[in-house]
């Protein structure tokens, strides 16, 4: 089955709203259930779409991208098992993700490659800030996020255009360790983040409470509690500050009472 | 580096009007693009500068000032994207006091920590798989209902979230700027304290770095990361971390910089396999 031009559109149109929904937007507008009807729809099979969205959906749930995690794109997964469903009249929707699976990988190298690109496109936004250009840091957001929509709409397009072949053929285009590489140097930049903050909040008194939490945080995550570790730690952390907030009032207080007690 | 001359203090200190209703509006659904900019080096930084430049833009008149929250608010921010707008609310209420530059980034980092865990209990793990669960089994059956019924279910508890969230907490924040302004002092080494015991927490619970490197010694060979972790867990990333610190406060290294330097020790380290 070949699709018609306007078919292709639209597919790429839908893809590239739903690329841009799996971070920011609805964030739910991407999901099979959705994805699978609306692709179905335009292919003109929307019972199949709904069939292959909704099994893939029950698939996921347990399995949603938590704590900055990376599962094999879901946002590429729903829609080209719709197509291949459509295409090659499979009625058994697990083989039809199956034959989606090399075009997830790509969605989830694209993903990885919007968030490289973007990591030094952010010393451009400092500039923007600094002339108070809030215009420039609004073209810049919807820059970034049309760029991860056309990434998307481009994977989904090569599969419409040459069939199930060429995602095999592309995730195999670039060596295995470039993306190894590249999801491992993403990896770290966060330090670089971190580096910054430090840069910019600590003086000598703190370096104990940056330990502090470094230390707290590994010994609650190896409890099995990572996901609350943060909340958990805040927790300590509030006491401590409330501590240290009401001392030093008090001492500020005394300190006030003692210079006017000297003046009588 | 921007950040290493930022001023500390707005030079208009008289406290600006309270915002209205529309502009905190416009930033709840501004919030929604919180991640639009999201990047390995400061996460969602861009997208939360993006959402809350209307109430900046209303506060700051000076474009000094102006410039310098926006510089401040373009620091590293990672929160739940669901519920930011609790920390847009409170951030508002102190850049409209025009409290001091470190006050409010301690007080940001601060909030947007604990969020995660929470937004994720509540979203991913209890919203998601109710209304997926419900509608899934409606579209399987033929019926258009299934996506529509999913839609319906998870965004209005999502804009609901949003919007009060960001009325509330904003409402919270200005009736507390009293008591923090009473001891400015004592209230910004209060926040910092918790700030940066949460940068600590950070570095351990989103640093993944690790070494795929072992020592062949015939029966048992010697699994590198192994040894890291029975020295100090996490290790790899408390060093990059303090190791790009010293880079940039003691050698003046920019954060680009740093990232080429961090993409050439992956690709090497990749081509080596050494992750």
């Amino acid at each position: 089955m070949t699709f018609s031009f306007i078919q292709i559109l639209l597919v790429m149109i839908v893809t590239f709203i739903a690329a841009i929904d799996q971070f920011s937007f609805l964030e739910s507008l991407y999901q099979p259930i959705v994805m699978g009807p609306v692709v179905g729809a335009i292919l003109g099979d929307m019972n199949t779409g709904l069939i292959v969205g909704g099994s893939y959906q029950l698939m996921m749930i347990g399995s949603m991208p938590v704590g900055g995690a990376q599962p094999p794109n879901s946002v590429i997964g729903g829609i080209m098992a719709t197509v291949f469903a459509i295409s090659m009249n499979i009625t058994d929707p697990q083989a039809a993700l199956g034959l989606s699976i090399p075009f997830a990988l790509l969605g989830q190298y694209s993903v990885i490659l919007v968030f490289t690109i973007t990591s030094p496109l952010m010393s451009k936004a400092d500039e923007y800030a600094k002339n108070a250009d809030t215009a420039a840091i609004e073209r810049l957001n919807y820059f970034t996020m049309a760029m991860l929509g056309l990434f998307f709409s481009f994977v989904v397009l090569a599969g419409l255009l040459f069939g199930q072949a060429i995602g095999e053929t592309l995730t195999t285009a670039l060596p295995i360790w470039v993306w190894n590489g590249l999801k491992a140097a993403g990896g770290m930049m966060r330090f670089v983040g971190f580096a910054v903050l430090l840069k910019v909040m600590m003086s000598n008194e703190y370096w104990g409470f940056y330990f502090a939490g470094f230390a707290l945080a590994t010994i609650v995550d190896k409890s099995g509690l990572g996901g609350q570790a943060l909340a958990l730690i805040a927790l300590i952390g509030f006491a401590v500050a409330v501590y240290d907030y009401q001392t030093n009032v008090k001492m500020k207080q005394f300190g006030k009472k003692e210079v006017s007690n000297d003046g009588i | 580096m921007m950040a290493s001359n930022l001023a500390t203090n707005y030079r208009n200190s008289t406290p600006a009007a309270a915002l209205d209703k529309k502009t905190l509006n416009q930033m709840a659904w501004r919030s929604l693009f919180l991640q639009g900019s999201f990047n390995y080096e400061r996460m969602q930084a861009a997208g939360w500068l993006y959402g809350i430049i209307p109430g900046l833009k209303k506060i700051h008149t000076d474009k000094e000032d102006l410039s310098l929250s926006m510089q401040h608010n373009l620091e590293f921010f990672n929160t739940h994207p669901f519920l930011v707008t609790f920390v847009m609310g409170i951030v508002l209420s102190l850049e409209q006091e025009k409290s001091d530059v470190a006050t409010i980034r301690a007080v940001r980092v601060a909030a947007m920590g604990p969020l995660g865990g929470i937004g994720d209990a509540i979203f991913w793990f209890t919203l998601v798989p109710i209304a997926a669960g419900i509608s899934a089994n409606m579209a399987l059956d033929g019926s258009i209902a299934g996506p529509i019924v999913f839609l319906l279910m998870f965004n209005v508890v999502q804009f609901a979230v949003r919007y009060w969230l960001m009325h509330w907490s904003y409402n919270l924040g200005t009736k507390a700027i009293e008591a923090i302004t009473r001891n400015a002092k004592e209230f910004t080494r209060a926040a910092s304290i918790l700030g940066i015991l949460v940068v600590g927490a950070l570095t351990s619970l989103y640093g993944g770095t690790t070494i795929a490197l072992t020592i062949p010694n015939g029966e048992s060979p010697i699994v590198l990361q192994n040894i890291l972790d029975g020295i100090l867990p996490k290790l790899i990333p408390l060093g990059l971390t303090l190791g790009l610190y010293w880079l940039i406060k003691n050698k003046n290294w920019s954060a680009v910089k740093c990232i080429a330097l961090l993409l050439v020790l992956g690709l090497v380290g990749g081509f080596l396999g050494l992750f």
